[in-house]
Protein backbone atom coordinates (compact mmCIF):
# COMPACT_ATOMS: atom_id res chain seq x y z
CA UNK A 1 0.00 0.00 0.00
CA UNK A 2 1.21 3.47 -0.76
CA UNK A 3 1.46 6.05 1.92
CA UNK A 4 -1.48 8.10 0.71
CA UNK A 5 -3.87 5.19 0.27
CA UNK A 6 -4.47 4.71 3.97
CA UNK A 7 -4.35 8.30 5.11
CA UNK A 8 -6.49 8.74 8.13
CA UNK A 9 -7.68 5.16 8.16
CA UNK A 10 -7.57 2.62 10.93
CA UNK A 11 -5.32 -0.31 10.10
CA UNK A 12 -4.66 -3.64 11.67
CA UNK A 13 -1.01 -3.99 12.46
CA UNK A 14 0.84 -7.25 12.22
CA UNK A 15 1.31 -7.35 15.95
CA UNK A 16 -1.29 -9.13 17.98
CA UNK A 17 -1.52 -10.74 21.37
CA UNK A 18 -3.61 -13.49 22.85
CA UNK A 19 -5.96 -12.37 25.60
CA UNK A 20 -6.58 -14.52 28.71
CA UNK A 21 -9.95 -15.46 27.19
CA UNK A 22 -8.18 -17.04 24.26
CA UNK A 23 -9.18 -14.36 21.75
CA UNK A 24 -6.54 -12.68 19.68
CA UNK A 25 -6.38 -8.93 20.04
CA UNK A 26 -4.90 -6.94 17.19
CA UNK A 27 -3.08 -3.75 17.99
CA UNK A 28 -5.01 -0.90 16.48
CA UNK A 29 -2.91 1.72 14.87
CA UNK A 30 -4.79 4.96 14.21
CA UNK A 31 -3.13 7.09 11.63
CA UNK A 32 -3.30 10.76 12.54
CA UNK A 33 -2.36 12.02 9.11
CA UNK A 34 -4.48 14.77 7.55
CA UNK A 35 -7.75 13.68 6.04
CA UNK A 36 -9.36 15.44 3.12
CA UNK A 37 -13.14 15.66 3.28
CA UNK A 38 -15.45 16.96 0.60
CA UNK A 39 -18.16 19.09 2.14
CA UNK A 40 -20.70 19.26 -0.61
CA UNK A 41 -21.58 19.70 -3.44
CA UNK A 42 -24.84 18.42 -1.95
CA UNK A 43 -24.46 19.57 1.61
CA UNK A 44 -27.40 21.30 3.31
CA UNK A 45 -25.18 23.91 4.91
CA UNK A 46 -23.87 25.17 1.59
CA UNK A 47 -27.40 26.37 0.66
CA UNK A 48 -27.09 25.24 -2.90
CA UNK A 49 -24.42 23.35 -4.74
CA UNK A 50 -20.99 24.30 -3.55
CA UNK A 51 -18.11 22.08 -2.57
CA UNK A 52 -15.56 22.92 0.08
CA UNK A 53 -12.55 20.65 0.15
CA UNK A 54 -11.65 20.57 3.82
CA UNK A 55 -8.40 19.19 5.14
CA UNK A 56 -8.80 17.99 8.69
CA UNK A 57 -6.49 16.89 11.43
CA UNK A 58 -8.92 15.11 13.71
CA UNK A 59 -11.54 17.71 14.61
CA UNK A 60 -9.33 20.57 13.52
CA UNK A 61 -9.62 22.13 10.07
CA UNK A 62 -6.18 22.77 8.63
CA UNK A 63 -7.14 23.88 5.15
CA UNK A 64 -10.18 24.76 3.09
CA UNK A 65 -10.63 25.25 -0.61
CA UNK A 66 -14.03 26.23 -2.00
CA UNK A 67 -14.86 24.85 -5.44
CA UNK A 68 -17.52 26.82 -7.26
CA UNK A 69 -19.18 26.64 -10.62
CA UNK A 70 -21.79 23.93 -10.10
CA UNK A 71 -24.53 26.49 -10.73
CA UNK A 72 -22.76 28.49 -13.42
CA UNK A 73 -25.30 29.56 -16.04
CA UNK A 74 -23.25 32.06 -18.07
CA UNK A 75 -25.34 35.05 -16.93
CA UNK A 76 -22.79 37.54 -18.21
CA UNK A 77 -22.56 35.88 -21.61
CA UNK A 78 -26.35 35.85 -21.88
CA UNK A 79 -26.26 39.58 -21.05
CA UNK A 80 -24.26 40.11 -24.25
CA UNK A 81 -26.63 38.05 -26.39
CA UNK A 82 -30.11 39.33 -25.51
CA UNK A 83 -31.66 42.78 -25.64
CA UNK A 84 -31.40 45.12 -22.66
CA UNK A 85 -34.89 44.49 -21.36
CA UNK A 86 -34.80 40.78 -22.14
CA UNK A 87 -31.91 40.38 -19.74
CA UNK A 88 -33.97 41.58 -16.79
CA UNK A 89 -35.49 38.16 -15.93
CA UNK A 90 -31.98 36.71 -15.81
CA UNK A 91 -31.07 39.19 -13.06
CA UNK A 92 -33.79 37.59 -10.92
CA UNK A 93 -31.92 34.37 -11.07
CA UNK A 94 -28.53 35.08 -9.69
CA UNK A 95 -29.43 36.12 -6.18
CA UNK A 96 -32.84 34.52 -6.20
CA UNK A 97 -33.54 35.44 -2.58
CA UNK A 98 -33.43 39.14 -3.31
CA UNK A 99 -34.61 39.36 -6.89
CA UNK A 100 -36.09 42.85 -6.44
CA UNK A 101 -32.68 44.22 -5.51
CA UNK A 102 -31.09 42.57 -8.54
CA UNK A 103 -33.72 44.08 -10.84
CA UNK A 104 -33.04 47.42 -9.21
CA UNK A 105 -29.26 47.21 -9.58
CA UNK A 106 -29.48 46.30 -13.25
CA UNK A 107 -32.13 48.92 -14.00
CA UNK A 108 -30.13 51.67 -12.30
CA UNK A 109 -27.02 50.68 -14.26
CA UNK A 110 -28.83 50.82 -17.60
CA UNK A 111 -30.55 54.08 -16.61
CA UNK A 112 -27.12 55.56 -15.84
CA UNK A 113 -26.40 55.26 -19.56
CA UNK A 114 -29.76 56.59 -20.68
CA UNK A 115 -31.37 59.94 -20.05
CA UNK A 116 -34.70 58.92 -18.63
CA UNK A 117 -36.64 60.49 -15.84
CA UNK A 118 -37.96 58.08 -13.25
CA UNK A 119 -41.35 59.12 -11.83
CA UNK A 120 -41.34 59.68 -8.10
CA UNK A 121 -44.05 57.12 -7.43
CA UNK A 122 -41.96 54.52 -9.27
CA UNK A 123 -38.95 55.33 -7.09
CA UNK A 124 -41.12 54.96 -3.99
CA UNK A 125 -42.49 51.61 -5.13
CA UNK A 126 -38.97 50.51 -5.98
CA UNK A 127 -37.76 51.43 -2.52
CA UNK A 128 -40.68 49.70 -0.79
CA UNK A 129 -40.14 46.50 -2.78
CA UNK A 130 -36.38 46.52 -2.38
CA UNK A 131 -36.64 46.96 1.37
CA UNK A 132 -39.38 44.36 1.79
CA UNK A 133 -37.22 42.01 -0.22
CA UNK A 134 -34.29 42.79 2.06
CA UNK A 135 -36.43 41.77 5.03
CA UNK A 136 -37.45 38.55 3.25
CA UNK A 137 -33.84 37.80 2.38
CA UNK A 138 -32.59 38.41 5.92
CA UNK A 139 -35.43 36.21 7.23
CA UNK A 140 -34.03 33.35 5.18
CA UNK A 141 -30.50 34.23 6.21
CA UNK A 142 -31.16 34.00 9.92
CA UNK A 143 -33.77 31.23 9.69
CA UNK A 144 -31.58 28.85 7.76
CA UNK A 145 -28.57 29.86 9.80
CA UNK A 146 -30.38 28.63 12.89
CA UNK A 147 -31.23 25.46 10.98
CA UNK A 148 -27.58 24.93 10.04
CA UNK A 149 -26.43 24.87 13.61
CA UNK A 150 -29.33 22.95 15.07
CA UNK A 151 -32.04 25.46 16.01
CA UNK A 152 -35.05 24.22 14.09
CA UNK A 153 -37.84 26.49 15.31
CA UNK A 154 -36.68 29.97 14.20
CA UNK A 155 -36.73 28.73 10.63
CA UNK A 156 -40.50 28.27 10.74
CA UNK A 157 -41.02 31.64 12.37
CA UNK A 158 -38.91 33.25 9.67
CA UNK A 159 -40.76 31.53 6.86
CA UNK A 160 -44.12 32.53 8.28
CA UNK A 161 -43.34 36.22 7.71
CA UNK A 162 -41.48 35.60 4.46
CA UNK A 163 -44.54 33.86 3.10
CA UNK A 164 -46.56 36.98 3.81
CA UNK A 165 -44.03 39.19 1.98
CA UNK A 166 -44.12 36.81 -0.96
CA UNK A 167 -47.91 37.00 -1.09
CA UNK A 168 -47.67 40.79 -1.10
CA UNK A 169 -45.23 40.62 -4.00
CA UNK A 170 -47.49 38.19 -5.79
CA UNK A 171 -50.27 40.77 -5.59
CA UNK A 172 -48.18 43.50 -7.15
CA UNK A 173 -46.34 41.56 -9.85
CA UNK A 174 -47.74 38.04 -10.05
CA UNK A 175 -44.56 36.22 -9.06
CA UNK A 176 -43.39 34.95 -5.71
CA UNK A 177 -39.67 34.53 -6.27
CA UNK A 178 -38.46 35.84 -9.61
CA UNK A 179 -40.26 39.14 -9.88
CA UNK A 180 -38.88 41.15 -12.83
CA UNK A 181 -40.98 43.91 -11.30
CA UNK A 182 -38.51 46.77 -11.34
CA UNK A 183 -37.96 47.63 -14.98
CA UNK A 184 -35.68 49.98 -16.85
CA UNK A 185 -37.45 53.32 -16.43
CA UNK A 186 -39.60 52.53 -13.42
CA UNK A 187 -41.77 49.61 -12.37
CA UNK A 188 -44.07 47.71 -14.68
CA UNK A 189 -47.26 47.82 -12.71
CA UNK A 190 -48.87 50.17 -10.24
CA UNK A 191 -49.78 48.86 -6.81
CA UNK A 192 -53.26 47.29 -6.77
CA UNK A 193 -55.95 49.01 -4.65
CA UNK A 194 -55.38 48.50 -0.95
CA UNK A 195 -51.87 47.10 -1.41
CA UNK A 196 -50.18 49.96 0.42
CA UNK A 197 -52.60 49.53 3.34
CA UNK A 198 -51.67 45.86 3.49
CA UNK A 199 -48.01 46.81 3.64
CA UNK A 200 -48.76 49.15 6.53
CA UNK A 201 -50.56 46.33 8.32
CA UNK A 202 -47.63 44.00 7.64
CA UNK A 203 -45.24 46.55 9.14
CA UNK A 204 -47.28 46.74 12.36
CA UNK A 205 -47.47 42.98 12.74
CA UNK A 206 -43.85 42.40 11.78
CA UNK A 207 -42.62 44.80 14.42
CA UNK A 208 -44.17 42.56 17.09
CA UNK A 209 -42.99 39.33 15.46
CA UNK A 210 -39.47 40.62 15.15
CA UNK A 211 -39.08 40.59 18.91
CA UNK A 212 -39.66 36.85 18.81
CA UNK A 213 -36.66 36.28 16.55
CA UNK A 214 -34.54 38.21 18.92
CA UNK A 215 -35.45 36.13 21.94
CA UNK A 216 -35.70 32.85 20.00
CA UNK A 217 -32.34 32.93 18.32
CA UNK A 218 -30.18 35.98 18.80
CA UNK A 219 -30.25 36.03 22.60
CA UNK A 220 -30.55 32.26 22.86
CA UNK A 221 -27.77 30.97 25.08
CA UNK A 222 -27.00 27.94 22.90
CA UNK A 223 -26.89 30.07 19.78
CA UNK A 224 -24.57 32.55 21.43
CA UNK A 225 -22.30 29.72 22.54
CA UNK A 226 -22.15 28.36 19.00
CA UNK A 227 -21.49 31.66 17.24
CA UNK A 228 -19.70 34.07 19.59
CA UNK A 229 -15.90 34.14 19.14
CA UNK A 230 -16.28 31.87 16.10
CA UNK A 231 -15.08 32.87 12.63
CA UNK A 232 -13.70 36.24 13.61
CA UNK A 233 -13.11 38.60 10.68
CA UNK A 234 -11.02 41.56 11.88
CA UNK A 235 -11.43 44.96 10.25
CA UNK A 236 -8.21 44.73 8.21
CA UNK A 237 -9.13 41.29 6.89
CA UNK A 238 -12.56 42.58 5.85
CA UNK A 239 -10.92 45.42 3.92
CA UNK A 240 -8.32 43.17 2.33
CA UNK A 241 -10.92 40.74 1.03
CA UNK A 242 -13.24 43.49 -0.16
CA UNK A 243 -16.13 42.39 2.05
CA UNK A 244 -19.31 44.44 1.85
CA UNK A 245 -22.73 44.58 3.42
CA UNK A 246 -23.48 42.83 6.73
CA UNK A 247 -20.07 41.12 6.57
CA UNK A 248 -18.34 44.51 6.65
CA UNK A 249 -20.64 45.99 9.26
CA UNK A 250 -20.28 42.80 11.27
CA UNK A 251 -16.57 43.62 11.48
CA UNK A 252 -17.35 46.99 13.01
CA UNK A 253 -17.05 49.13 9.89
CA UNK A 254 -19.75 51.79 9.72
CA UNK A 255 -20.50 51.80 6.01
CA UNK A 256 -23.68 51.41 4.04
CA UNK A 257 -24.07 52.48 0.41
CA UNK A 258 -27.61 53.65 1.09
CA UNK A 259 -26.27 56.35 3.40
CA UNK A 260 -22.71 56.93 2.27
CA UNK A 261 -23.07 56.88 -1.52
CA UNK A 262 -26.84 57.32 -1.72
CA UNK A 263 -28.77 56.31 -4.80
CA UNK A 264 -32.48 56.83 -5.57
CA UNK A 265 -34.12 58.56 -2.59
CA UNK A 266 -32.10 56.96 0.18
CA UNK A 267 -30.30 60.24 0.88
CA UNK A 268 -33.62 61.91 1.51
CA UNK A 269 -34.82 59.07 3.72
CA UNK A 270 -31.61 59.15 5.73
CA UNK A 271 -31.92 62.91 6.22
CA UNK A 272 -35.46 62.37 7.47
CA UNK A 273 -34.00 59.99 10.07
CA UNK A 274 -36.11 57.02 9.00
CA UNK A 275 -33.35 54.44 9.39
CA UNK A 276 -30.07 53.79 11.14
CA UNK A 277 -27.09 51.63 10.20
CA UNK A 278 -26.51 48.82 12.69
CA UNK A 279 -22.80 48.27 13.26
CA UNK A 280 -21.50 45.35 15.29
CA UNK A 281 -19.72 46.06 18.55
CA UNK A 282 -18.58 42.60 19.55
CA UNK A 283 -21.27 42.43 22.21
CA UNK A 284 -21.19 38.69 22.88
CA UNK A 285 -17.61 37.90 22.01
CA UNK A 286 -14.96 39.23 19.69
CA UNK A 287 -15.78 41.94 17.16
CA UNK A 288 -16.39 40.37 13.76
CA UNK A 289 -17.58 36.94 14.89
CA UNK A 290 -20.51 34.97 13.49
CA UNK A 291 -22.87 36.32 16.14
CA UNK A 292 -22.10 39.91 15.15
CA UNK A 293 -22.91 39.27 11.50
CA UNK A 294 -26.21 37.61 12.34
CA UNK A 295 -27.07 40.39 14.75
CA UNK A 296 -26.48 42.99 12.02
CA UNK A 297 -28.87 41.16 9.68
CA UNK A 298 -31.60 40.82 12.25
CA UNK A 299 -31.40 44.45 13.37
CA UNK A 300 -31.31 45.60 9.74
CA UNK A 301 -34.76 44.12 9.21
CA UNK A 302 -36.22 46.70 11.59
CA UNK A 303 -34.36 49.53 9.87
CA UNK A 304 -35.75 48.42 6.51
CA UNK A 305 -39.18 48.57 8.08
CA UNK A 306 -38.54 52.22 8.94
CA UNK A 307 -37.71 52.94 5.28
CA UNK A 308 -40.88 51.21 4.10
CA UNK A 309 -42.98 53.23 6.56
CA UNK A 310 -41.39 56.49 5.44
CA UNK A 311 -42.22 55.65 1.84
CA UNK A 312 -45.80 54.73 2.72
CA UNK A 313 -46.22 58.18 4.25
CA UNK A 314 -44.57 60.02 1.39
CA UNK A 315 -45.95 58.15 -1.62
CA UNK A 316 -48.18 60.10 -3.97
CA UNK A 317 -50.21 59.20 -7.02
CA UNK A 318 -48.61 59.46 -10.41
CA UNK A 319 -47.13 57.49 -13.28
CA UNK A 320 -44.99 54.46 -12.46
CA UNK A 321 -42.79 54.22 -15.54
CA UNK A 322 -40.93 56.83 -17.55
CA UNK A 323 -40.89 57.32 -21.30
CA UNK A 324 -39.33 54.07 -22.46
CA UNK A 325 -39.55 52.74 -26.01
CA UNK A 326 -40.54 49.11 -26.62
CA UNK A 327 -37.10 48.26 -27.94
CA UNK A 328 -34.53 50.03 -25.84
CA UNK A 329 -31.47 51.47 -27.53
CA UNK A 330 -28.87 52.55 -25.04
CA UNK A 331 -26.42 55.36 -25.97
CA UNK A 332 -22.81 54.29 -26.25
CA UNK A 333 -20.91 54.48 -22.99
CA UNK A 334 -20.11 52.63 -19.85
CA UNK A 335 -21.20 52.83 -16.23
CA UNK A 336 -20.66 51.03 -12.97
CA UNK A 337 -23.49 51.14 -10.45
CA UNK A 338 -23.22 49.50 -7.06
CA UNK A 339 -26.21 49.17 -4.77
CA UNK A 340 -26.67 47.81 -1.28
CA UNK A 341 -28.04 44.32 -1.76
CA UNK A 342 -28.97 42.32 1.38
CA UNK A 343 -25.62 40.55 1.06
CA UNK A 344 -23.43 43.50 0.20
CA UNK A 345 -22.55 45.56 -2.81
CA UNK A 346 -24.20 44.33 -5.96
CA UNK A 347 -22.39 45.96 -8.84
CA UNK A 348 -23.36 46.10 -12.48
CA UNK A 349 -20.78 47.25 -14.99
CA UNK A 350 -22.52 47.81 -18.29
CA UNK A 351 -20.97 48.82 -21.59
CA UNK A 352 -23.02 49.81 -24.60
CA UNK A 353 -21.95 50.49 -28.17
CA UNK A 354 -25.22 52.28 -28.87
CA UNK A 355 -27.10 49.22 -30.00
CA UNK A 356 -29.96 47.04 -28.78
CA UNK A 357 -27.65 44.55 -27.09
CA UNK A 358 -25.06 45.12 -24.36
CA UNK A 359 -21.36 44.90 -25.15
CA UNK A 360 -20.61 43.89 -21.59
CA UNK A 361 -22.85 43.15 -18.68
CA UNK A 362 -20.68 42.43 -15.68
CA UNK A 363 -22.28 41.35 -12.44
CA UNK A 364 -20.28 41.80 -9.28
CA UNK A 365 -22.04 39.61 -6.80
CA UNK A 366 -21.53 40.23 -3.09
CA UNK A 367 -21.74 36.51 -2.20
CA UNK A 368 -18.87 35.70 -4.53
CA UNK A 369 -16.49 38.19 -2.98
CA UNK A 370 -17.62 37.50 0.59
CA UNK A 371 -17.11 33.78 0.13
CA UNK A 372 -13.41 34.25 -0.74
CA UNK A 373 -12.74 34.94 2.92
CA UNK A 374 -13.52 31.28 3.66
CA UNK A 375 -10.07 30.09 2.59
CA UNK A 376 -8.58 32.18 5.37
CA UNK A 377 -11.34 31.85 7.93
CA UNK A 378 -11.67 28.08 8.17
CA UNK A 379 -8.10 26.91 8.90
CA UNK A 380 -7.57 26.60 12.63
CA UNK A 381 -11.23 26.19 13.53
CA UNK A 382 -13.13 23.09 14.59
CA UNK A 383 -14.96 21.10 11.96
CA UNK A 384 -18.32 21.74 13.64
CA UNK A 385 -17.63 25.48 13.56
CA UNK A 386 -17.06 25.41 9.81
CA UNK A 387 -20.82 25.00 9.38
CA UNK A 388 -21.43 28.02 11.58
CA UNK A 389 -18.89 30.05 9.62
CA UNK A 390 -20.19 29.16 6.15
CA UNK A 391 -23.74 29.90 7.29
CA UNK A 392 -22.78 33.28 8.71
CA UNK A 393 -21.35 34.44 5.37
CA UNK A 394 -24.89 34.03 4.00
CA UNK A 395 -24.14 33.09 0.43
CA UNK A 396 -26.56 32.43 -2.38
CA UNK A 397 -24.86 29.99 -4.72
CA UNK A 398 -26.87 31.25 -7.67
CA UNK A 399 -24.95 34.46 -7.29
CA UNK A 400 -21.48 33.14 -6.54
CA UNK A 401 -21.66 31.10 -9.74
CA UNK A 402 -23.97 33.32 -11.81
CA UNK B 1 -14.03 63.64 -3.17
CA UNK B 2 -15.78 63.67 -6.51
CA UNK B 3 -14.19 62.25 -9.63
CA UNK B 4 -12.59 65.55 -10.66
CA UNK B 5 -10.95 66.00 -7.26
CA UNK B 6 -9.68 62.40 -7.25
CA UNK B 7 -8.23 62.85 -10.71
CA UNK B 8 -6.57 66.15 -9.78
CA UNK B 9 -5.10 64.58 -6.69
CA UNK B 10 -3.74 61.64 -8.71
CA UNK B 11 -2.13 64.12 -11.12
CA UNK B 12 -0.66 66.14 -8.25
CA UNK B 13 0.78 63.01 -6.70
CA UNK B 14 2.24 61.99 -10.07
CA UNK B 15 0.38 58.71 -10.01
CA UNK B 16 2.44 56.07 -11.86
CA UNK B 17 1.01 55.12 -15.22
CA UNK B 18 -1.97 57.51 -15.15
CA UNK B 19 -2.92 58.30 -18.76
CA UNK B 20 -6.12 60.30 -18.76
CA UNK B 21 -9.56 60.82 -17.32
CA UNK B 22 -12.39 59.61 -19.52
CA UNK B 23 -15.54 61.54 -18.79
CA UNK B 24 -18.98 61.31 -20.40
CA UNK B 25 -19.68 63.94 -23.04
CA UNK B 26 -22.71 65.05 -24.99
CA UNK B 27 -23.02 64.04 -28.64
CA UNK B 28 -21.65 66.55 -31.14
CA UNK B 29 -23.14 66.32 -34.62
CA UNK B 30 -20.70 68.81 -36.21
CA UNK B 31 -17.68 66.72 -35.36
CA UNK B 32 -19.60 63.46 -35.86
CA UNK B 33 -18.96 62.55 -32.24
CA UNK B 34 -21.66 60.17 -30.97
CA UNK B 35 -20.78 61.18 -27.40
CA UNK B 36 -20.37 58.95 -24.42
CA UNK B 37 -22.86 58.32 -21.66
CA UNK B 38 -22.38 56.85 -18.21
CA UNK B 39 -19.74 57.44 -15.57
CA UNK B 40 -16.18 58.73 -15.47
CA UNK B 41 -13.10 56.57 -15.13
CA UNK B 42 -9.33 56.88 -15.38
CA UNK B 43 -7.14 55.03 -17.83
CA UNK B 44 -3.83 53.59 -16.70
CA UNK B 45 -0.82 51.98 -18.38
CA UNK B 46 -0.92 48.19 -17.93
CA UNK B 47 2.77 48.11 -16.97
CA UNK B 48 2.13 50.34 -13.93
CA UNK B 49 -1.06 48.56 -12.80
CA UNK B 50 0.31 47.44 -9.43
CA UNK B 51 2.05 50.72 -8.64
CA UNK B 52 -1.14 52.62 -9.43
CA UNK B 53 -3.34 50.41 -7.25
CA UNK B 54 -0.81 50.57 -4.41
CA UNK B 55 -0.86 54.37 -4.51
CA UNK B 56 -4.67 54.38 -4.47
CA UNK B 57 -4.68 52.14 -1.42
CA UNK B 58 -1.91 53.86 0.55
CA UNK B 59 -2.48 57.54 -0.18
CA UNK B 60 -4.27 58.94 2.89
CA UNK B 61 -6.46 61.32 0.88
CA UNK B 62 -7.58 58.64 -1.55
CA UNK B 63 -7.81 55.84 1.03
CA UNK B 64 -9.28 53.14 -1.22
CA UNK B 65 -9.50 50.30 1.30
CA UNK B 66 -11.72 48.05 -0.79
CA UNK B 67 -11.13 46.55 -4.18
CA UNK B 68 -14.70 45.97 -5.26
CA UNK B 69 -14.18 44.34 -8.62
CA UNK B 70 -11.65 43.27 -11.20
CA UNK B 71 -13.05 42.30 -14.55
CA UNK B 72 -12.33 42.51 -18.25
CA UNK B 73 -14.23 43.50 -21.36
CA UNK B 74 -13.86 42.40 -24.93
CA UNK B 75 -15.19 45.47 -26.76
CA UNK B 76 -15.35 43.97 -30.27
CA UNK B 77 -14.27 40.82 -32.07
CA UNK B 78 -11.88 42.79 -34.29
CA UNK B 79 -10.58 45.10 -31.56
CA UNK B 80 -6.87 44.46 -30.90
CA UNK B 81 -7.21 45.10 -27.16
CA UNK B 82 -9.01 43.78 -24.14
CA UNK B 83 -9.98 46.13 -21.31
CA UNK B 84 -9.15 45.27 -17.74
CA UNK B 85 -11.44 47.15 -15.37
CA UNK B 86 -11.08 47.65 -11.66
CA UNK B 87 -13.44 49.30 -9.23
CA UNK B 88 -12.21 50.82 -5.97
CA UNK B 89 -14.20 52.04 -3.00
CA UNK B 90 -13.13 54.12 -0.05
CA UNK B 91 -15.03 53.51 3.15
CA UNK B 92 -13.39 56.37 5.06
CA UNK B 93 -13.79 59.01 2.33
CA UNK B 94 -16.99 57.64 0.78
CA UNK B 95 -15.92 57.81 -2.84
CA UNK B 96 -15.34 55.46 -5.76
CA UNK B 97 -12.94 55.19 -8.65
CA UNK B 98 -13.20 53.15 -11.83
CA UNK B 99 -9.93 52.26 -13.51
CA UNK B 100 -9.37 50.87 -16.96
CA UNK B 101 -6.30 49.59 -18.74
CA UNK B 102 -5.80 48.03 -22.16
CA UNK B 103 -3.96 44.79 -22.78
CA UNK B 104 -3.30 43.48 -26.31
CA UNK B 105 -5.27 40.38 -27.29
CA UNK B 106 -2.13 38.92 -28.83
CA UNK B 107 -0.38 38.80 -25.49
CA UNK B 108 -2.94 39.46 -22.74
CA UNK B 109 -0.68 39.60 -19.70
CA UNK B 110 -0.95 41.86 -16.66
CA UNK B 111 0.48 41.70 -13.16
CA UNK B 112 -1.74 40.21 -10.49
CA UNK B 113 -3.12 42.65 -7.91
CA UNK B 114 -3.39 39.93 -5.28
CA UNK B 115 -0.43 41.32 -3.32
CA UNK B 116 -2.15 44.70 -3.04
CA UNK B 117 -5.70 43.52 -2.40
CA UNK B 118 -6.47 39.91 -1.54
CA UNK B 119 -9.94 40.50 -2.97
CA UNK B 120 -8.39 40.39 -6.44
CA UNK B 121 -7.64 36.69 -6.13
CA UNK B 122 -11.02 35.25 -7.09
CA UNK B 123 -11.94 38.02 -9.49
CA UNK B 124 -8.70 37.49 -11.39
CA UNK B 125 -9.22 33.75 -11.54
CA UNK B 126 -12.64 34.29 -13.08
CA UNK B 127 -11.27 36.91 -15.44
CA UNK B 128 -8.42 34.64 -16.52
CA UNK B 129 -10.63 31.71 -17.50
CA UNK B 130 -13.30 33.85 -19.16
CA UNK B 131 -11.02 36.14 -21.18
CA UNK B 132 -7.75 34.25 -21.37
CA UNK B 133 -5.82 36.95 -19.53
CA UNK B 134 -2.72 35.81 -17.65
CA UNK B 135 -2.29 37.44 -14.28
CA UNK B 136 1.41 37.21 -13.59
CA UNK B 137 2.27 36.24 -10.04
CA UNK B 138 -1.19 34.95 -9.16
CA UNK B 139 -0.81 32.51 -6.25
CA UNK B 140 -3.59 30.11 -7.30
CA UNK B 141 -4.32 30.35 -11.04
CA UNK B 142 -6.93 27.58 -11.27
CA UNK B 143 -10.27 27.86 -13.02
CA UNK B 144 -12.92 29.49 -10.87
CA UNK B 145 -16.29 28.64 -12.39
CA UNK B 146 -15.48 26.54 -15.46
CA UNK B 147 -14.39 22.88 -15.36
CA UNK B 148 -10.63 22.35 -15.50
CA UNK B 149 -10.79 20.84 -18.99
CA UNK B 150 -12.84 23.61 -20.59
CA UNK B 151 -11.54 24.71 -23.99
CA UNK B 152 -11.54 28.38 -24.94
CA UNK B 153 -12.43 31.60 -23.16
CA UNK B 154 -16.21 32.05 -23.28
CA UNK B 155 -16.40 35.81 -22.75
CA UNK B 156 -14.24 36.58 -25.79
CA UNK B 157 -16.34 37.93 -28.63
CA UNK B 158 -14.78 35.45 -31.09
CA UNK B 159 -15.55 32.45 -28.86
CA UNK B 160 -16.99 29.48 -30.68
CA UNK B 161 -19.61 27.59 -28.74
CA UNK B 162 -18.69 23.92 -28.26
CA UNK B 163 -20.70 21.33 -30.15
CA UNK B 164 -20.41 18.75 -27.41
CA UNK B 165 -18.96 18.34 -23.96
CA UNK B 166 -17.88 14.86 -22.79
CA UNK B 167 -20.30 13.21 -25.18
CA UNK B 168 -23.20 15.52 -24.25
CA UNK B 169 -24.50 17.31 -27.31
CA UNK B 170 -24.84 21.08 -26.92
CA UNK B 171 -26.76 21.64 -30.13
Amino acid sequence: MTDTAHKGSIQLSEESRVLPSGEREFMMDVSTADLEVNMGPQHPATHGVMRVLIRTDGELVTGAQPHLGYLHRCAEKIGESVEWLQYLPYTDRYDYLSAMNNNLGYSLAVEALMSVEIPRRATMLRTICAELNRIASHLIAFGTYGLDIGAFTPFFYAFREREWIQSLFEKICGARLTYSYIRIGGVFNDAPPGWLKEIAHFCDVFEEKWKEYYTLLIENHIFVQRTANVGVVPREMAFDFGLTGPMLRGSGVDFDLRRDLPYMIYGEIWDAGAFRIPVARGEKGTLGDCWDRTWVRVVEMMESLGIVRWCLDAIEDGPVIGEIPKVIKVPAGEAYVGIENPRGELGHYVVSDGGKVATRCRVRGPSFTNLAVLEDLLPGTLLADSIAIIGSIDIVVGETDR
Amino acid sequence: MDFQAIHDHLRARGAPGLIAADEPRAPNKKEKDPGRSGHSFVTVEPGKWIEFLTLCRDDPRLGFELLIDVTATDPKADDPNLWVNAELLSVSHKHRLSIKTLVPKERPVIASATAVYRAAQWHERECAEMFGITFEGHPDPRNMLLPDDWVGHPMRKDYEFPKEYHGISCE
